[in-house]
């Protein structure tokens, strides 16, 4: 990131110690919010809420691509076997999880060994905290799956990667980069455009094509 | 392009539903009494709407170890107070015979004592609540099904979801439970939805599950549309009372049917489902803004408006006009056997055939064997050959036999796409559209063919036929 010129703000905020990666993606957040606004609002995409689609971007911001997918599936694809095996167990809700979780995370420490022995490096080396993120993803499948049914919850484990991957590129734009890096008032603006969004009643991209048989009624 | 943005702007969207439907007009108390189930049914019940009884409730894992299973009846249903979208319901309909502690569920498999307190814990957990706060389980009356439904519907009991704004309910639908639904009348689980004509309380069109269309029930040959519903004008009071008694200005109101009881409201739903639109094949936005704004003071006013606004008009002027009625290309027909018993079919309108004709087990049905029976001993080789044009054959027949088989009007020679046929003809009287009808019909072997019955020109004089119906 640093190719690209400062507002003198940013320069302020990185003489008081603040790292310039850690402005750069704090300014980014109200924007990669406001995409997933917009694509539930006007499109129509759920994925799970809000926060995990931004929470998963800022993931694969840090941890990059190709590992963030990597991982992503593998917690899906793990959580979905795990929930038919504790299904049978007769235990309640939040020990499940917990079952879940762990075998979640021996999963993931099994695809970095894996990764290591590869010689892919990058894999073994991404920093910790993303990858909890990105665990911790799981309790909002089993639950989704509990109450809605596994097809659902992979279809919302589907949006929230696409949201994610949407914004990923997004953010990763360089036009935006520069924008925020020189104009970063900029982001104020996500705040009257989330407004329009908020009032916005017209219908979703996703419910023209849930009615189309209505509109071709005469 | 611009047609379908206009008509865009009759469909009720989730944006919509939320901001300017649900949001104003649904207010906190309205929220609590619709989110607390035994509540809501506490409130209605005070009102004089009859609800399902409760049988006992489970607050905390002390109670739940003090219940006795015993007292439960052979047929209940298991609800989380606070649960949504017909999450977390379990429904027995009879108890294991030679087991006291396990019951039938509606998909069939068993359910065990063990089993029950699981759920209940769930429940008690909040696993089926909104923000998963605890929540109190309770065991309500199961309603017993009325014959009408019968036959359309997989186990559980068919509800009808009224949507009421101002005081005027606006659309419903009729839910049928389905395999795929596990008996459950939801949508989203799989149930068909079927849109209601509201000035009449007859079906109409139908949604399956989330989108797909049907006409017929799954596996079967059983016409969704047609279907009127008993009660109708008195559901629709039951729903206008709900929503002015709890105060939830955009209300979906379920109503159920007991066999017993009549009308019994199930449920009120703060944020009734889009997919109504669906069943009905049209836009809920345009409806709801041509109630608003309207005083009205009555429930009977208020479900008059929406009987006159929202109901099938033109083709109930067509029927004035021409003094005829409006069938579709198939109908169902009441075929009045000779002990008067009335045998519902399918019958095929065919205006290419120019009498009426019934399967030969079907005319057995209605008391003619000893005609069949006879009809099939004769010889017809002996009268000659009737591919040569029938040559006066039939009108030969009849003198010969009119005396000695029994109920026999006439005999017919019927040229038809797989060949010459000579056939018995009776009088059959059937009931179509509440018309009587009293038809010279012919009888022959049509179990290979997909409607036991025709009706062919002579018996349509009364009827206009709108083949999109």
């Amino acid at each position: 990131m640093q190719q690209y010129p400062f507002h003198e703000w940013i320069h302020f905020f990185a003489n008081q110690g603040v790292p310039e990666e850690t402005i750069i993606l704090l300014l980014m957040m109200p924007l990669i919010a406001t995409i997933v606004a917009f694509f539930r609002q006007v499109i129509g995409i759920k994925a799970f809420g809000i926060y995990t689609p931004s929470i998963i971007t800022v993931a694969f911001l840090a941890v990059g691509i190709k590992y963030g997918i990597a991982i992503y599936i593998t917690v899906i694809a793990v959580g979905m076997i795990t929930r038919t095996i504790t299904k049978n167990l007769r235990i309640l809700y939040l020990p499940r999880v917990a079952i879940t979780i762990t075998i979640v995370s021996l999963a993931t420490l099994g695809t970095l060994v894996i990764g290591g022995s590869l010689q892919r490096t990058g894999l073994a080396t991404v920093s910790i905290f993303p990858l909890l993120i990105i665990i911790t993803l799981v309790e909002k499948f089993v639950a989704t799956q509990i109450e809605k049914g596994t097809k659902t919850a992979l279809l919302l484990a589907g949006e929230t990667l696409l949201i994610a991957l949407t914004s990923f590129f997004i953010v990763r734009w360089p036009f935006i980069i520069q924008m925020i890096a020189l104009y970063p008032w900029s982001i104020l603006l996500t705040i009257p455009i989330n407004i329009l969004l908020g009032k916005w009643t017209g219908l979703r991209v996703s419910e023209l094509l849930r009615f189309r048989e209505i509109l071709k009624e005469r | 392009m611009f047609e379908l943005f206009k008509k865009s702007r009759e469909i009720l969207g989730m944006n919509a539903r939320n901001l300017t439907y649900i949001r104003p007009h649904n207010k906190k108390r309205a929220r609590r009494i619709a989110d607390e189930k035994i509540l809501s049914k506490k409130i209605l019940k005070k009102a004089n709407i009859p609800v399902p009884g409760l049988i006992a409730k489970i607050k905390s894992e002390r109670e739940l170890e003090e219940f006795d299973w015993q007292a439960l009846p052979n047929s209940f249903a298991l609800k989380p107070n606070r649960g949504f979208g017909g999450e977390g319901i379990i429904v027995v309909f009879a108890k294991k015979k030679s087991r006291d502690d396990a019951w039938i569920k509606a998909d069939g498999s068993l359910v065990t004592i063990e089993d029950l307190k699981n759920h209940i814990r769930n429940i008690i957990d909040g696993s089926f609540s909104l923000a998963n706060t605890p929540d109190t389980a309770f065991f309500e009356e199961r309603l017993k099904l009325i014959k009408t439904f019968k036959p359309y519907c997989f186990r559980g009991i068919p509800d009808i979801r009224v949507i009421v704004f101002n005081k005027v309910p606006v659309m419903a639908m009729l839910r049928l439970p389905t395999k795929e639904s596990g008996g459950k009348a939801n949508l989203q689980q799989g149930a068909i939805g079927v849109g209601i004509d509201m000035a009449t309380g007859t079906t109409t069109t139908a949604v399956y599950g989330k989108s797909r269309r049907t006409e017929y029930i799954p596996n079967t040959r059983l016409l969704v549309s047609g279907i009127k519903i008993p009660y109708w004008q008195e559901i629709l009071r039951l729903a206008v009372k709900s929503h002015i008694m709890t105060g939830i200005g955009f209300l979906g109101a379920d109503v159920a049917i007991d066999r017993d009881r009549g009308p019994v409201f199930l449920e009120l739903n703060l944020r009734p489902g889009l997919s109504i639109q669906l069943a009905n094949l049209t836009g809920l936005k345009s409806r709801l803004e041509r109630v608003r704004g309207l005083k009205i003071k009555t429930i009977e006013r208020g479900v008059r408006v929406g009987m006159d606004l929202f109901g099938g008009e033109i083709e109930e002027e067509l029927e004035e006009i021409s003094g005829k009625r409006v069938i579709g290309s198939v109908e169902k027909v009441k075929l009045i056997a000779k002990d008067n018993q009335e045998i519902e079919v399918e019958a095929k309108i065919d205006t290419g055939a120019f009498s009426t004709s019934i399967d030969t087990e079907l005319a057995r049905k209605l008391g003619f064997e000893r005609t069949i029976d006879a009809f099939e001993k004769i010889d017809t080789q002996q009268f000659g050959n009737i591919t040569e044009k029938g040559l006066g054959i039939d009108k030969k027949i009849k003198d010969r036999y009119q005396k000695t088989i029994p109920n026999i009007e006439d005999v017919s020679i019927t040229w038809s796409s797989s060949g010459v046929t000579i056939r018995p003809v009776i009088k059959a009287t059937f009931i179509m559209d509440k018309r009587r009808i009293v038809a010279k019909t012919n009888i022959i072997d049509r179990q290979n063919l997909k409607y036991p019955m025709i009706i062919g020109k002579r018996d349509l004089k009364k009827f206009l036929i709108d083949v999109t119906k």
